[in-house]
């Protein structure tokens, strides 16, 4: 087999075992890798109804067949587990030098399985699997426990850890890598501080199967040096995505004060031409000439690399307009290991509830102060209102009670990243769709709207797109695994894609196959759903009631007295379901997944909910 | 004479030097007309706003109207 190893590590914490288990080439052209495989893999080995938190829950660690092979941004992996905080299927990507190594290893995926009695770290080299007491690393932030395993490693390992907030059980705690970025948003980081494994160390020497390995390198080295052409002549890195900021402040997108507010006069204080003026250092993921990375000199002094949905959600969203304010929750979020964008969304949640009466405490919006104390909190399970904070705002809501769960703004339990959408039909249809929670990464299609469509649309048009970007987003680049920005920023042309696919495993795929690929991803992750909650019905794929609420709408501005319409929606709903061909509660129909080779999976749902 | 703001985004501020200026156009101007006026390469793509909402082709600006102009962005 070319393009795969074939192989997958399995690893048991509980007993300190591993193996090594294989795959044939019918299965790696089914699900590819990435998201796929760690997919497949969940739904073959979790029962469902298991604890995300408990010994059952697995750990999912899987590279695509381009991973690590020198080609525009192939330098990110999958982490995927059932999530702590929806309890559905969870997963997200990451930059990291792990990528190469996990391929120079001899692996696809790694399993982590089971339960470690005492907190350990786990160090990977080729077929060597050693398992490392991590007491002088437990309690500690994502920087010193990477400082800590690179002093010992060297700075050549891919290194994968948690911070205080997956040690504790923060349900939106991520994975880091500072060989890159975080991923994992709903809760990965929390299901690996569940295993107690506080680091995964790993280092390969083998040769990346590849089937033109000569075309390839020189097919994927011209590739990375034209996307970094492109990238200069453009100006793309200027700003990075937090150019995006003064956009949505001006199309009344942008969320302020817990998304109640699209728009702010002080915007301009944290957007990116004056993060780019703060610039002192660049950072980029392994694999990548456009690096997007924006580091700037935070409140106290430490470095720390901003992106859009972090200022998004830490500043406008909690009324904080200081830039050195926001990159020191920034900071805290990342040393701690938590998910910047539900943190803030909760942090949002918690001022607005005070703010409405449903609950008392200290803290209000703009409070930068009190917002790094709370982020502390949460990260450490401190006291009632750590605890609290630590669930993310659905849960919160619940316990808070008072109608809050109608401006908790998250979609089935994961919180909505930088787009208010209270005018923006499709893009509510693309948070409420996403197969993880509210998430951007599989479809964003606020341009489309505002350039191409009617914003008040609620067209089959905008259904079709959302359903095109989660082919590509949600689906190739996740199953490949590459990251999407050269693409969606630069216009990359996707055919490169099926040529570094084809060069790498001798297939000769066309784009098409791309897609019924994702289409089957799709429709496993919506089965994934239906089995933990079978009495699943399309108000899980409703974004959040305050929406809907005219009371809600903005006073002034560009889209005054306007909000989302229910019936509208749920027609937009229906178009999307229709062109899935999903039945009208959301679920893939028989025929639906009988053309997408999915009969396994159909007589396994089943036992759950009938298929129309 | 109108006075229309014009609003750059991300790295065509770069280009143009400034991000925001309100400038003096004649009546009657439309925003292709003003796009014309800047040292923005016409072929690149972009996303073009007036007050928020989205512009006509031809469309014709009034005294006060904020131009907001931005690459096309695709979402982080
Ligand atoms: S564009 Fe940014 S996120 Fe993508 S690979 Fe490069 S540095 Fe990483």
């Amino acid at each position: 087999m070319k393009g795969w190893t074939g192989h997958i590590l399995r690893i048991n914490l509980t007993n300190r075992t591993h193996k090594i288990e294989t795959f044939g080439q019918e299965f790696a052209e089914k699900w590819v890798g990435g998201r796929g495989l760690a997919l497949k893999t969940l739904w073959d080995e979790l029962r469902p109804g298991i604890d995300p938190l408990g010994p059952e829950n697995k750990l999912i660690i899987a590279v695509g067949p381009i991973a690590g092979v020198p080609a525009p941004n192939t330098g990110k992996t999958v982490v995927a587990a059932k999530s702590p905080l929806t309890g559905g299927f969870g997963d997200g990507n990451l930059g990291t030098r792990a990528t190469e190594h996990i391929r120079k290893s001899g692996y696809d995926a790694l399993i982590f399985e089971g339960q470690a009695d005492k907190p350990i770290y786990v160090y990977i080299e080729d077929d060597k699997v050693q398992y490392f007491p991590a007491e002088d690393i437990w309690g500690k932030g994502t920087y010193d426990t990477h400082d800590y395993l690179y002093k010992r490693y060297g700075k050549g390992v891919g290194v994968l850890s948690i911070g205080q907030g997956g040690e504790n059980l923060n349900r939106y705690a991520m994975i880091r890598s500072l060989e890159g970025r975080a991923g994992g948003r709903p809760g990965i980081g929390a299901v690996m501080g569940s295993k107690k494994l506080k680091a995964i160390v790993i280092k390969g020497s083998k040769p990346i199967p590849v089937a033109d390995p000569e075309g390839m390198r020189k097919l994927g080295l011209d590739d990375l040096r034209k996307v970094g052409e492109i990238n200069k002549q453009t100006g793309w890195s200027i700003q990075s995505t937090t150019g995006v900021l003064s956009w949505c402040n001006e199309v009344a997108a942008l969320p302020v004060h817990n998304m109640r507010q699209t728009h702010h006069p002080d915007a301009w204080k944290i957007d990116g031409e004056r993060l780019n003026n703060a610039r002192v250092a660049t950072y980029g993921c392994p694999n990548c000439t456009m690096r997007c990375g924006i580091a700037i000199r935070d409140h106290e002094g430490h470095e720390s690399e901003l992106d859009y949905e972090n200022v998004g959600l830490l500043g406008s969203d909690l009324d904080i307009f200081e830039l050195d304010q926001v990159g020191s929750l920034n900071y805290l979020c990342d040393d701690y290991g938590l998910d910047t964008i539900s943190a803030g969304d909760t942090l949002a949640f918690y001022a607005d509830a005070i703010e409405q009466g449903a609950i008392k405490g200290d803290f209000r919006f703009g409070d930068a102060e009190m917002a790094k104390k709370l982020l502390g909190q949460a990260a450490r399970r401190e006291g009632e209102v750590g605890n609290l904070l630590a669930e993310g705002s659905l849960r919160m809501a619940r316990t808070i009670g008072h109608n809050s769960e109608a401006y908790a703004m998250q979609v089935k339990g994961l919180e909505i990243s930088a787009y208010n959408c209270k005018f923006i039909p499709g893009m509510a249809l693309a948070f409420a769709t996403c197969p993880i929670g509210a998430h951007h990464k599989d479809s964003w299609i606020i341009t489309f709207e505002i350039k191409q469509s009617q914003r008040d649309s609620y067209g089959p048009e905008k259904a079709a797109k959302v359903i095109e970007l989660q082919r590509i987003r949600g689906g190739l680049f996740e199953f490949i695994v590459a990251c999407r920005f050269p693409w969606i920023e630069l216009g990359w042309p996707l055919d490169h894609y099926a040529e570094y696919f084809n060069k790498v495993t001798g297939l000769n795929w066309s784009l098409d196959d791309f897609w019924k690929v994702s289409d089957r991803i799709y429709a496993l992750m919506k089965f994934f759903w239906v089995r933990e909650f079978p009495d699943w019905d399309r108000t899980r794929d409703y974004p959040p009631m305050v929406w809907f609420d005219p009371s809600n709408a903005d006073k002034e501005g560009p889209i005054a007295g306007k909000v989302l319409e229910l019936d509208k929606y749920n027609q937009l709903l229906d178009h999307y379901y229709n062109q899935r061909g999903w039945d009208k509660r959301g679920i893939p129909t028989r025929q639906t997944a009988e053309s997408l080779d999915l009969k396994d999976e159909i007589a396994e749902v089943e036992k759950y909910t009938k298929l129309e | 004479m109108i006075k229309i703001t014009v609003k750059l985004i991300g790295p065509l501020i770069n280009l143009a030097g400034y991000s925001e200026k309100t400038l003096e156009f004649p009546a009657e101007t439309t925003v292709e007309e003003i796009l014309a006026s800047l040292p923005i390469d016409p072929l690149r793509p972009k996303i073009v706003t007036r007050n928020g909402q989205a512009v006509a082709p031809g469309e014709k600006l009034k005294d006060g109207d904020r131009l907001a102009i931005s690459p096309i962005y695709s979402g982080g």
